[in-house]
């Protein structure tokens, strides 16, 4: 291996030392102009290069340009400008003189960079071969708009975007062509400004004292989206390849603006403020309607009780009797109170968010800057929570030494102070904010007096108003991302790059639960927590660039380098219980009656050798071969490294005259490749003794702390391996007034990283292990058009259509897996979905996200009892006749079968952007077709027998004809057809032509905006759109849930009014 | 020109050097944790040895869960059901399941109740392999002592699950691999074994160090005896491959007769080691029943073989969660556990250990206030419960043989739980000179022995046969985890009771559930494994 490890760079050292010096040639220039085809208009800011040559320059206001220095002979020109296509011109350059040209573009469909970031360098978009999307930064910052993850949603074809909720900042789930994982990580790698970073949360979870912690915000909130230029999405493996064994899941390369030094210093400043509100309220049993039932249940309960004899001591009524008697208690209906409250509307809010952004760049021919400032307060539409964020941004860049040196340096830093509520992703027997709003008794009101929060006293039910305002959970993160490179041209065509990067987080959180709140009692007397988390990666990264034209037909470009990446993470956490104020909260841990405190580090390294080779012929077809050999500290000895390779190649069908007709541009594209996933955390190939309350044990009563084996070690863990094909077509039609691409792809995962039992005795009862074989399959269909061009209207239109199918082809040695907790009282060991292996008699496979259940059949009319289906072969259900069962016998885990299926039939996303006149109008709508989502919700909360424990329920309970006593049991009932059609945004702009301000400001716009201002579904749940979370629960390790629906933090619905102004 | 050659030679310097730098080195992937630690550099100390042997008895704790062997052995008994309370307890129909013996190898309650119960029994062998190993190559003071009680605690663990599932793999090494199934007569000898091996390596009791006080919960040649006497009682049904094969269903499973280490008949071989046990000096029977429940049972002197709770977090023992109304004790108990009226009505009204069960008005057991249910009545547990699928919050009687601690941390109590006490040691040898084997007293005189601080107005037991040990094995050991294994013994775990009828269920059940199934889970894990006949 060690061989391998050197070859690699020393092959690409030696393809340069192959490539002869080029000789000294005399030369001539160039001079033209280039105007928009449809407007005759002259275009500034296109640029006009030599191709296969480094003499490039940008056109002035009128649209001139002059090259000077060109070598001598025939050449070819080109012109390119973003949302023009590109424009290429045989010259002939005589030594000496000055050649002539005129070029006039055609405005393309749609607005895209004919300079695209692939990772380690950029490419001109004709030669890209693998599978790319790219988003218009400045198209996406629409609305409120946190992070760069939001701007992606419905703007490329097979990126499937989630948010966790609708918590201000809420953490994602990206899914880029499916997940190509079970129990390890589905997320893309992101690189910021070329430097790849690691993801990973960077604040320490909530404590759980209402089921599982709050999911963790996205750590990408650290990046205002306005400094964002660019944004591309490497989708296939031929594309992610070069970023090897990170790249399975696909990867977002993000491109900060930089400064620019045409058109002189400029300073731009742009403002908004939105308010938001949720979409949808839970549909709760109102008071009146509350109090009807009650009545109605209560004559049911006497008439039971009436007949019971009076035989217990004292002549007094035999509780036996008493206490199974039907209907409801008299007492519940004298207890009830005479408010009217919407519990749900109680704990949410109007909120308002504003955002205000200043940036500043210029610079001269040498050296550009720019530097901007955000701060951004977003507040919850729950009570009590929202985001605030500061930050800063520093670019710069310097050319020395004849422009053969180039310097650059990237700072962002930025400070987040998330507040959090505590609310629930699945609950357990205390529920946190929204569980408690759906149960609280709607007929009591919020506040008893001014200064006393109504309690309803039991154990388990809090009022949700008093414990968003009580209990304090504040996370914060600090965070920095620099980079700096240095860039020199070593000879003709060969560049040398060194980057070194550092990502520093410092988050941290504070908890406190105050012994004010009932809750705050319970654990303790007031419990406190502070908690603290660093993430530090340093990158160094170097690079050899070769670009060279050799001849009239061949152009090569060529990239090798080295990577070096490490990991560390550091915790400490300290835990106070029992305080005698709560005038101290956090701040005073040692005034707790008992501490308690853990330290925890890890760190990992990761190092890479890479090369990238792209060959093209005449601009008509195109080889992209890429060689990654990825080094990992996380797999066993002898596992550690591993090689992705990846080769695509492309062929222009309209270069050369090979198809004429309709088509202006017609491309095909094939491609190959392998990444892998290294999503696991260290140290699992290793077994380890770890200490901890599981391993103390209190002899004579002194706890004597000790050491159990944690991890049973896996000497065979290697790599996940993805292994992808593609296949694309790209065309243009009508001077590519019409454009689009459609692409396949085929994605088979091997060696699947799962959490599976071992052979017993084991220190634990699972491993991670290589088992396990995952196919994806999807068709991805892109289309834009150019609906109007002429002057003073424009209107582009885009689509993105994707169709997936993911197949589980192999378990290894299981049946299935179970996954996908259901949440809710008497709903442990309960599980939505299953994880199926191929069938062993008709081989048909199940995809990922199949639910698995019981198959309800309807209500009894005479007896309210919930009707499944079931089986009556031996040992099946007992009391299974004709078919049917009821939860008396039953359902058996014979008789659960297949009950849905989380995943969509396809997605489509369709955008639009009119620019008439002043105004600019766009919109973005997303549909998501054929999916089923398990309404967690209304399972738990479609139980009447909630009255019983003087609960509220949903209204749509009221009628459905279950009888008051019946469990909840999770069914096909509340599996759910979930499709949608969703109106993202849209967003009004309008330039205005104030005097006192074109005086001077050099533009000025005011725009509207509206984010989820509909969502038209069948589903009868908050929001159709739920998250699929990997869950970081020990009893559901990181398995794959996908569509299930837990009283999430409601999805706001925002208006938003802004301003921009450019000086 | 001279100086633009020369800072372009430094740049370019500089920028090879920094491209050649990272071949050299940079390339070393070699994984260290450091927040964890590798046997390699461990077990070098007596205090690294003595943490590792805490871990080793810390897996105990799980044993006596509701979701594990304790769960496990009661709620699939006539002793314990968890009624389906409105929304409450339904759980994906485990704990009726359970309750009805209606498991098969892929239902809900075996995917997790019977999966836990091999998990934690081979966690704790696993520990306890790890330990043994480590100590083949160090020394410590008290070493023969230790390694003991390592091996004792991985026979204890092999003992739950031959008493669960049959003949399991036995594995003495750390090495992780598939290996088949023992039969169920060789884990019998092996564990049978290991302890004779061990027993004479072990203290009567640990009273006599200075880091630790007289009831240290260690294990001692007492804990030892008392498991051979289990053992040795039960060795019928542990000795035999299941029903059909050695072992019947539904009559009783004699001692007699079956050979054990050194040839000795099983029977006589129990009332030795209980012998030794009564004469050994240590032990007595607690003046009153509760002494040996309450939070500072540890000064209990019946108690021979103990799981250590302690009132601190992640320490304790939550006995009191399970089947406590919610509004009896804080943090809110969960309202679950209850046992069958047939059971409470079994016992003799004057026989004190019937107040192990809360019926009636209640109150709050910490502060003594009456207790309300949810709608504010006072709250009453009944001994029936109407509808097992659908009961009410306030019926069946509630197990409280456990009283809350006063000291308790959140739902950690401090109440010890004693796998083996001198009282079953008592009924052991009485069921064994019953069936035939001789002895120094008459069952008789043993069970009124036990009985006595029952019924301090006078006992009036006169005769003894199996179906009185069995009562009597249900008054005193009730809640106990003993109750499957003796229904098994006694020939009557798959017949009908409570909630177990035939409308529910082909009743009585099928002779084969004497043994569970092996968890789906285990033989996918494992390929060596075979699924135990009938399921």
């Amino acid at each position: 291996m060690r061989l391998v490890r050197h070859l690699v760079p020393a092959l690409v050292a030696g393809l340069f030392w192959a490539v002869p010096l080029s000789a000294q040639q005399t030369t001539g220039s160039v001079t033209g102009k280039v105007v928009d085809a449809s407007t005759q208009q002259p275009l500034a800011n296109v640029e006009v290069a030599i191709a296969g040559t480094p003499y490039r320059e940008l056109t002035r206001a009128d649209g001139n340009f002059t090259l000077n220095g060109v070598p001598a002979g025939a050449q070819r020109l080109r012109a390119t400008r973003i949302g023009y296509g590109s424009q290429i011109q045989e010259i002939a350059v005589t030594p000496g003189g000055t050649t002539t040209a005129q070029i006039s573009l055609a405005p393309a469909a749609a607005i895209l960079e004919p300079v695209v970031v692939t990772g380690y360098g950029t490419q001109r978009r004709e030669a890209i071969t693998g599978s790319v999307s790219t988003v218009s930064a400045a198209a996406a910052n629409v609305g409120v708009v946190t992070n760069v993850d939001q701007m992606i949603q419905a703007r490329a074809a097979g990126v499937e975007v989630t948010r966790n909720n609708g918590e201000p900042g809420a953490g994602v789930q990206v899914l880029i062509r499916g997940g190509s994982s079970i129990s390890n990580s589905n997320e893309p790698l992101y690189v910021v400004d070329g430097v790849p970073i690691y993801n990973e949360p960077t604040e320490p979870p909530g404590y759980a004292a209402a089921g599982t912690p709050p999911l963790p915000r996205n750590p990408l909130n650290l990046l205002n989206p306005s400094d964002i230029a660019s944004i591309t999405i490497l989708k296939d493996a031929s594309a992610t390849a070069i970023y090897g064994s990170r790249a399975a899941n696909g990867v977002i390369l993000v491109e900060t603006k930089k400064g620019t030094a045409t058109g002189g210093p400029s300073i731009e400043y742009d403002s908004y403020v939105a308010a938001a509100s949720p979409a949808k309220y839970l549909n709760l049993v109102s008071a009146g309607d509350y109090k009807n039932f009650v009545a109605q249940q209560v004559p049911i309960f006497i008439a039971d009780t009436i007949a019971c004899p009076h035989t217990a001591p004292g002549g007094k009524i035999d509780p036996n009797c008493f206490n199974s008697a039907r209907g409801l208690d008299p007492k519940i209906q004298s207890q009830l109170g005479s408010a009217n409250t919407d519990w749900y509307r109680a704990v949410t809010r109007t909120a308002v968010t504003h955002n205000h952004d200043l940036s500043f760049s210029g610079g001269s021919e040498d050296t550009r800057y720019r530097a901007s400032l955000n701060y951004m307060n977003q507040q919850g539409v729950s009570l009590a929570n929202g985001l605030e964020r500061i930050q800063g941004r520093l670019t710069a860049t310097h050319k020395a030494l004849n422009d053969r040196m180039r310097l650059g340096v990237n700072v962002t830093t930025s400070r987040v102070n998330n507040r959090y509520i505590l609310f629930e992703n699945r609950a357990g027997f205390e529920g946190g904010v929204f569980q408690n709003a759906a149960n609280l008794d709607p007929t009591q009101a919020v506040n008893v007096n001014d200064s006393t929060y109504y309690e309803p006293g039991g154990n388990s039910l809090r009022n949700p108003v008093a414990l968003a305002n009580q209990v304090t959970d504040l996370g914060r993160t600090t965070r920095t991302l620099a980079n700096g490179t240095a860039e020199i041209d070593l000879v003709p065509g060969l560049t040398g790059q060194v980057t070194v990067g550092l990502d520093y987080s410092a988050g941290g959180r504070d908890i406190y639960f105050p012994i004010a709140s009932p809750l705050g009692r319970t654990l303790g007397n007031g419990l406190a927590r502070v908690y603290s988390q660093d993430n530090q990666t340093k990158t160094v990264q170097t690079l050899l660039t070769y670009r060279r034209q050799l001849g009239e037909s061949h152009s090569l470009d060529v990239v090798g380098g080295y990577e070096y990446s490490k990991f560390t993470k550091n915790v400490a956490m300290g835990q106070g219980i029992g305080f005698v104020t709560d005038a101290l909260k956090y701040n005073a841990l040692d005034a707790a009656g008992t501490l308690r405190d853990s330290t925890d580090a890890s760190e990992s390294r990761l190092v890479s050798f890479l090369s990238r080779a792209n060959y093209g012929y005449r601009d008509r077809f195109f080889v992209t071969g890429v060689l990654r050999y990825d080094g990992s500290s996380k797999f066993a000895e002898g596992h550690k490294w591993a090689l992705f390779p990846g080769l695509s190649a492309s062929w222009h069908l309209t270069q050369g005259g090979v198809v004429r007709g309709p088509f202006s541009d017609l491309r095909v594209r094939v491609g190959w490749g392998r990444q892998g996933n290294p999503g696991i955390q260290p140290y699992n190939s290793l077994a380890t003794l770890v200490g901890g309350t599981g391993a103390t044990y209190p002899w004579s009563d002194v706890p004597q702390a000790g050491v159990i084996p944690h991890n049973v070690g896996n000497p065979n863990l290697k790599w996940e391996q993805t292994t992808q094909y593609n296949g694309a077509v790209d065309f243009g039609l009508m001077n590519n007034r019409l454009a689009g691409s459609i692409e396949y792809y085929v994605k088979n995962t091997s060696d699947l990283l799962l959490e599976v039992p071992v052979p017993q005795p084991a220190a634990s009862g699972t491993r991670i292990e290589n088992v396990g074989k995952l196919r994806n399959r999807g068709l991805e269909v892109t289309l834009d058009a150019l609906l109007a061009s002429r002057p003073g209207l424009t209107w582009r239109t885009g689509v993105v259509f994707a169709l997936e199918r993911s197949a589980v082809l192999d378990l290894g040695p299981h049946q299935f897996l179970r996954s996908g907790i259901v949440s809710g009282q008497g709903q442990s060991d309960q599980w939505a979905q299953r994880i199926l292996a191929p069938d062993s008699i008709t081989g048909k496979t199940y995809p990922l996200g199949t639910f698995y259940g019981p198959l309800f059949l309807g209500v009894d009319p005479t007896t309210g009892f919930q009707v499944f289906a079931c089986s009556a072969a031996p040992g099946h259900t007992a009391n299974c006749v004709n078919g049917r069962t009821t939860t008396r016998g039953g359902p058996a885990a014979a008789d659960y079968q297949v009950i849905g299926n989380a995943n969509p039939d396809f997605t489509i996303g369709l955008h639009n952007q009119v620019n008439w006149g002043k105004f600019d109008v766009s919109f973005l709508l997303r549909a998501s077709v054929g999916q089923d989502v398990f309404n967690n919700t209304a399972l738990v909360w479609s139980t009447k027998s909630n009255a019983l424990q003087v609960k509220n329920f949903l209204a749509p309970a009221l009628t459905d004809g279950t009888d008051l006593h019946e469990p909840a049991i999770y069914s096909s009932r509340w599996v759910e057809s979930a499709s949608f059609l969703r109106l993202q945004n849209i967003t009004v702009e309008y330039a205005l032509d104030l005097p006192f301000l074109t005086n001077s400001a050099r533009s000025a716009r005011l725009y509207v905006s509206a984010d989820n201002l509909f969502v038209i579904t069948g589903y009868s749940g908050l929001d159709p759109e739920v998250s699929s979370l990997n869950e970081s629960d020990p009893t559901d390790v990181g398995l794959v849930a996908r569509g299930i629906d837990y009283l999430s933090y409601p999805r706001p619905r925002t208006f938003t009014g802004g301003l921009r102004v450019a000086f | 020109m001279k100086r633009l050659f020369v800072t372009t030679s430094i740049g370019g310097l500089g920028l090879c050097a920094l491209l050649l730098v990272p071949l050299q080195g940079c390339t070393d992937l070699n994984e260290t944790p450091i927040s964890s630690i590798t046997p390699s550099n461990f077990f070098h100390t007596e205090g690294e040895v003595l943490a590792a042997l805490a871990g080793v008895y810390a897996g105990l704790r799980n044993t006596a869960s509701e979701g594990e062997y304790w769960g496990v052995s009661e709620v699939s008994t006539d002793e314990m059901v968890v009624p389906t309370r409105g929304s409450d307890w339904y759980d994906n129909g485990t704990w009726l399941e359970t309750h009805r013996q209606t498991w098969s190898a892929n239902s809900p309650a075996t995917l997790s109740f019977v999966n836990n119960v091999w998990n934690t029994a081979y966690a704790g062998i696993a520990r306890a392999n790890v330990l043994v190993e480590a100590l083949q190559s160090t020394t410590v003071p008290n070493q023969a002592a230790i390694e003991g009680e390592a091996r004792f605690l991985r026979a204890f663990y092999y003992y739950l699950l031959m008493d669960t599932f049959g003949g399991v793999p036995i594995a003495t090494t750390t090495e992780l691999k598939a290996r088949a199934r023992a039969t169920r007569d060789s884990t019998f000898k092996f564990i049978e074994s290991e302890l004779l091996a061990i027993r004479p390596n072990l203290p009567k009791q640990w009273g006599d160090t200075t880091l630790l006080g007289t009831k240290v919960g260690r294990i001692t040649k007492g804990a030892v005896n008392a498991l051979l006497a289990n053992m040795y009682i039960n060795a019928r049904v542990f000795k035999n491959e299941g029903a059909g094969s050695g072992i019947s269903a539904t009559t009783y499973n004699t001692c007699l007769s079956v050979l054990v280490s050194g040839g000795k008949d099983a029977c006589q071989a129990a009332i030795d080691v209980a012998d030794s046990i009564i004469n050994s000096g240590v032990y007595q029977l607690a003046p009153a029943f509760t002494d040996n429940f309450s939070p500072d049972n540890a000064t209990s002197p019946e108690n021979i073989f103990v799981i250590k709770f302690a009132a601190a977090d992640g320490l304790g023992f939550n006995m009191v969660m399970r089947t406590l109304h919610y509004n009896q004790f804080t943090p809110s108990p969960w309202n679950g556990f209850a046992t069958l009226e047939q059971t409470y009505n079994a016992f003799d009204p004057l026989d004190r250990r019937r107040k192990m069960f809360l019926v009636d008005t209640q109150v709050n057991v910490e502060t003594g206030r009456p207790a309300t249910d949810r709608k504010g009545n006072p709250l009453v547990f009944t001994t029936t419960i109407a509808n097992v699928t659908s009961a009410t919050e306030g019926e069946g009687a509630r197990i409280y043989k456990w009283p809350a601690d006063p000291k308790h941390v959140q739902q950690n109590n401090g109440n010890d739980f004693a796998w083996f006490r001198l009282a079953e040691i008592y009924l052991i040898k009485a069921e064994a000179e019953l069936a035939g084997g001789t002895g120094s007293s008459t069952p008789l005189a043993l069970l009124r022995l036990v009985r006595a601080r029952a019924f301090p107005g006078g006992d009036t037991l006169s005769a003894v046969t199996n179906g009185v040990i069995l009562r009597e094995r249900l008054f005193e050991l009730n809640s106990e985890g003993k109750r499957r294994q003796d229904l098994i013994r006694h020939g009557a775990f798959t017949a009908c009771w409570q909630f177990k009828d035939v409308t529910t269920g082909t009743c009585p059940r099928p002779a084969a559930l004497v043994l569970m199934p092996i968890p789906q889970t285990q033989i996918d894990a494992n390929a060596l494994i075979t699924q135990n006949p009938g399921y």
